[in-house]
């Protein structure tokens, strides 16, 4: 079957078409092809000065993201046949959140950057060093270790097309590999660095890095694991962690979250007065919660029992 | 990386220069696992039996009995790193059966030891501050009176050469597999160290010994593992028949790669293929079991086959996997050339011999790779910078000019079509006189018509194809290598199956193959294997 890839050409260096453009190219695509082959086959037989990148053809060295129909996809695992059938067209894009440097190849260095901000290697102490790692301690690190480093998760953030400098999700993924590991030995001083501006607490959740990786790494997972391990830690010293903590009190307190109350918490007493204006904003277009007329949900004691029975819970665990 | 981490260890100023981010190395792909006698129950003496005997004793003992000492506190030092490898029930490293293996010592990290191992190396690549020229292409060492002098890079980014001038360089560019058409390794495995050694004067060892894999899907060359065939899976011709009952009755679908290899490539030329292909039948096993045990097959064949091995055979067959031969080196990984070192699937030590066993290559890495790193750091220590010759980027960044400029000629792309086919139909699995001469003729044919090809894209920026040219030239060379190997050794061993002489010849044979390039001309010599421990005996399983 014939079908027309459209793809995003980009060469700053061509003094004749310096900005970016689109070409159409027809390719007889077979039955199981992947959009990596389509490319292969028209950079071989059509045009070889377009530029991508390829090494394993089988989604596991990282090399081809890219943005296809509008998503970020490895190309060498995605069928063009289906896809085309279930999105009517084939455009190829590079890597959103990224700046393109020819065609579909993307400026990677702030995505090493990034990775190596979060010391991507094990620091165990002597103490810790010789702790035996068992099946479920292995368990609870695997999904990060599955990261093959392609960046589709960072291309999709909506955190990070705010702020370049903000962590992202590849890299917090990474960082939980480290602080989840029985024989990481400075996991607190990580979780701190991590609680910092552009850290772990400027994710939105808007789950995109769980729903584009490739690999099941799940990195929002890792973000939350990242997160409560540093409430554990008692490291509340930063607007997330605070935030986090208003939740809870709220929701212990009236079963429902007490909107207004949490952003004075979170933000403190001067940062809130910050907010006023956007807090009159709201009140005009009547979406401002009211603080004082927080009604208690029924059934409020069946949730402080719930909260009641976490903390019991926590303590029988911190005995054994 | 591992030679860098190494090197870096002991206080030197180290880079790694890699045409791919060092984390995307084809290494990455490897499934299955690494060996290491790691129980009271096995031994380092049962592991270097089993390695001679898989290498058809052309494996030079002493070189396999360091490797196979070293491998369980090289294992150890992994996790020290930071690698989990599987647990067992008791929390102990998980080992499991493998080919050719008399002990279950074949430890993993679930289905993707390679990529574990490969990250680990990334991680104490940061850790020790190892300076990364990632999309830099060597495509020249310098040797001068003697002795490494370093290299010439091209940043793909720029299009710009760069000389890196060091006291040592260490080659560890992996595998060649991309000389044929159907291979399970990466775009990028191109064998380039192989020629670049070649070039600067070091002979290469047994290219002739090509390991093919039986269970390969044609078109994208992905792996079906062995686990296919070890949880029960038949494989069957265009008569429905289960053919390996035929070639190995006892064992049928889990005899060793070469057998069976050969016996798929028989069903196939004559004329009991399906489309050139023979069939992995997994239907018997059921839904249930093919869904759990098998996940990550079923998962590669509905996506690179496009067919459910539930409901479907999965059309399957032999494809190149990996390169015994390469840069000749001693045990400490030193080549002819002081300063010049080399390690992994590149180098040929030789361990594996004229086959390779499962899991051994992945541990070759490891130990000869942190080998690779002391004896550069030694060398470093024990010897003085010595200059950069000046005429050497000049003629370089001539050369790639010379290329870029070159207005008519044939695509490279068809060029490289025809070195496939010439190496699969006459450098295959089976060889013989007539067809490795044709075989011969025709890469000498392309040799000449490479040297007037032309580009498509003549720019600096990411030029894709200016680096497949330069993989090409490479390529070329190595398969004049193989062929001329092949050509010569007259007899079978291994994955070197000759049909015009299919018995092992200790008497004449029981010998290394070299290749020395002189002048652009090939020339062979031969050099002793090294038997220590155990007399060469005839190989059955
Ligand atoms: C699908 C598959 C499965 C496998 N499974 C197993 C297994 O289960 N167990 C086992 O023991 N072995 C296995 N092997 C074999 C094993 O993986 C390889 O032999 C081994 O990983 C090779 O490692 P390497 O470091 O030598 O090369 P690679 O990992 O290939 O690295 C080569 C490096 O050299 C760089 N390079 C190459 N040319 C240049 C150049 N011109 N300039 C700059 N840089 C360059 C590349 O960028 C790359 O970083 C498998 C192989 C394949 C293909
Ligand atoms: S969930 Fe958080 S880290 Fe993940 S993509 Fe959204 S904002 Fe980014
Ligand atoms: S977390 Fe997933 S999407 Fe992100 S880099 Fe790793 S593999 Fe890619
Ligand atoms: S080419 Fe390696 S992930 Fe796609």
């Amino acid at each position: 079957m014939k079908i027309q890839f459209r793809i995003r050409r980009y060469n700053p260096n061509d003094r004749n078409a310096p900005e970016p453009y689109y070409q159409a190219y027809t390719v007889e695509v077979a039955l199981g092809m992947t959009v990596l082959e389509a490319l292969l086959k028209i950079s071989e037989e059509q045009d070889s000065t377009l530029s991508f990148r390829k090494s394993c053809r089988s989604a596991i060295c990282g090399s081809c993201a890219m943005t296809v129909n509008g998503f970020s996809r490895l190309a060498c695992n995605l069928q063009v046949l289906p896809e085309f059938q279930k999105m009517g067209g084939m455009t190829i894009e590079p890597l959103a959140n990224h700046r393109a440097v020819k065609d579909l190849v993307v400026d990677m260095t702030p995505f090493w950057n990034k990775m190596e901000k979060v010391n991507p290697f094990l620091m165990p102490t002597e103490k810790t060093a010789s702790n035996a790692v068992s099946a479920e301690d292995e368990e609870l690190i695997d999904q990060s270790q599955k990261c093959i480093m392609c960046a589709c998760c960072n291309a999709e953030c909506n955190a990070l097309e705010i702020d370049e400098r903000f962590v992202a999700p590849a890299a917090l993924a990474k960082a939980w590999r480290f602080v989840g590991d029985v024989r990481e030995g400075h996991g607190v001083k990580r979780l701190e660095r991590l609680s910092e501006e552009h850290g772990m607490w400027d994710c939105v959740r808007c789950v995109h890095c769980t729903q584009y990786c490739p690999k099941g790494v799940a990195p929002l997972k890792q973000i939350e694991r990242l997160r409560s391990a540093a409430m554990k830690a008692g490291i509340l010293d930063n607007p997330g962690a605070k935030h986090v903590e208003a939740m809870a009190e709220s929701v212990e307190k009236f079963g429902r979250l007490d909107e207004a109350a949490m952003t004075f918490k979170t933000l403190g007493f001067l940062k809130s007065l910050g907010k006023i204006p956007l807090g009159i904003r709201m009140e005009l277009h009547g979406k401002m919660p009211h603080p004082y007329i927080v009604p208690q949900i029924e059934g409020i004691e069946e949730v402080r029992e719930i909260y009641r029975e976490a903390a019991a819970r926590e303590k029988e665990k911190k005995k054994e | 990386m591992r030679a860098a981490i190494e090197a870096a260890r002991s206080g030197l100023d180290v880079a790694v220069v890699s045409k791919i981010y060092p984390v995307r190395s084809h290494s990455v792909a490897a499934q299955g696992g690494i060996n290491a006698a790691l129980k009271a129950a096995d031994s380092w003496e049962a592991h270097m039996f089993d390695t001679v005997k898989g290498s058809d004793y052309l494996g030079d003992q002493d070189a396999i009995e360091v490797m196979c000492r070293e491998a369980p506190s090289d294992i150890l030092e992994l996790e020290r790193m930071g690698a989990v490898f599987s647990r067992d029930s008791e929390g102990n490293i998980a080992q499991r059966p493998f080919g050719g293996a008399g002990y279950p010592r074949t430890c993993y990290l679930a289905d993707r030891t390679g990529h574990g191992m490969l990250h680990v190396m990334y991680e104490q690549l940061v850790k020790h501050g190892v300076f990364i020229y990632d999309e830099w292409h060597v495509l020249r060492l310098i040797v001068e009176d003697g002795s490494a002098r370093g290299v010439i890079a091209l940043e793909l980014d720029t299009g710009k050469l760069h000389r890196l001038h060091s006291k040592s360089v260490v080659i560890a560019t992996g595998g060649y597999g991309r000389v044929y058409r159907t291979t399970t390794n990466a775009l990028s495995s191109t064998g380039d160290g192989m020629g670049l050694a070649l070039d600067a004067g070091v002979p290469l060892m047994d290219m002739e010994f090509v390991q093919f894999h039986p269970t390969v899907l044609p078109r994208t060359g992905i792996l079906m593992t062995e686990g296919a065939r070890g949880e029960g899976g038949f494989l069957v011709n265009s008569k429905g028949e289960r053919f390996m009952e035929k070639y190995a009755p006892k064992v049928k679908e889990l005899a060793s790669r070469d057998v069976v290899s050969r016996a798929e490539q028989t069903e196939i030329e004559e004329g009991r293929g399906v489309d050139g292909c023979v069939l992995l039948d997994l239907r018997h096993l059921g839904a249930e079991k093919i869904k759990t045990r098998l996940s990550q097959i079923r998962g590669l064949a509905i996506d690179f086959a496009g067919v459910d091995p539930v409901t479907t055979p999965v059309p399957v067959k032999p494809g190149s996997h990996y390169s015994m031969g390469g840069i000749a080196v001693d045990k400490d990984c030193q080549t002819a050339v002081p300063g010049l070192f080399a390690a992994g699937e590149s180098a040929c030590v030789s361990v594996h011999g004229a086959n390779r066993l499962g899991g051994n290559s992945l541990l070759e890495t490891i130990v000869f790779g942190r080998r690779a790193g002391v004896s550069a750091a030694e060398y470093c220590k024990a010897t003085e910078a010595k200059p950069f010759p000046d005429s050497a980027l000049r003629e370089a960044c001539h050369s790639v000019a010379m290329i870029l400029k070159r207005d008519a000629g044939e695509s490279i792309f068809a060029l490289k079509s025809a070195m496939n086919d010439a190496m699969e139909d006459f450098c295959g699995i089976f060889r013989n006189k007539e067809r490795l001469a044709k075989g011969y003729g025709k890469i000498r044919e392309l040799q000449e018509r490479y040297k007037k090809a032309a580009l498509g894209d003549r720019s600096d920026y990411f030029n894709n194809e200016l680096l497949h040219y330069l993989e090409l030239g490479q390529m070329l060379d190595i398969s004049e290598c193989i062929l001329l190997g092949a050509m010569n050794r007259e007899e079978s061993r291994g994955s070197h199956f000759r049909t015009d002489f299919p018995k092992r010849d200790d008497v004449n044979w029981l010998r290394h193959t070299l290749v020395h390039k002189e002048g652009g001309e090939f020339r062979l010599g031969y050099r002793d294997v090294s038997v220590t421990k155990f007399k060469p005996e005839e190989r059955k399983y």
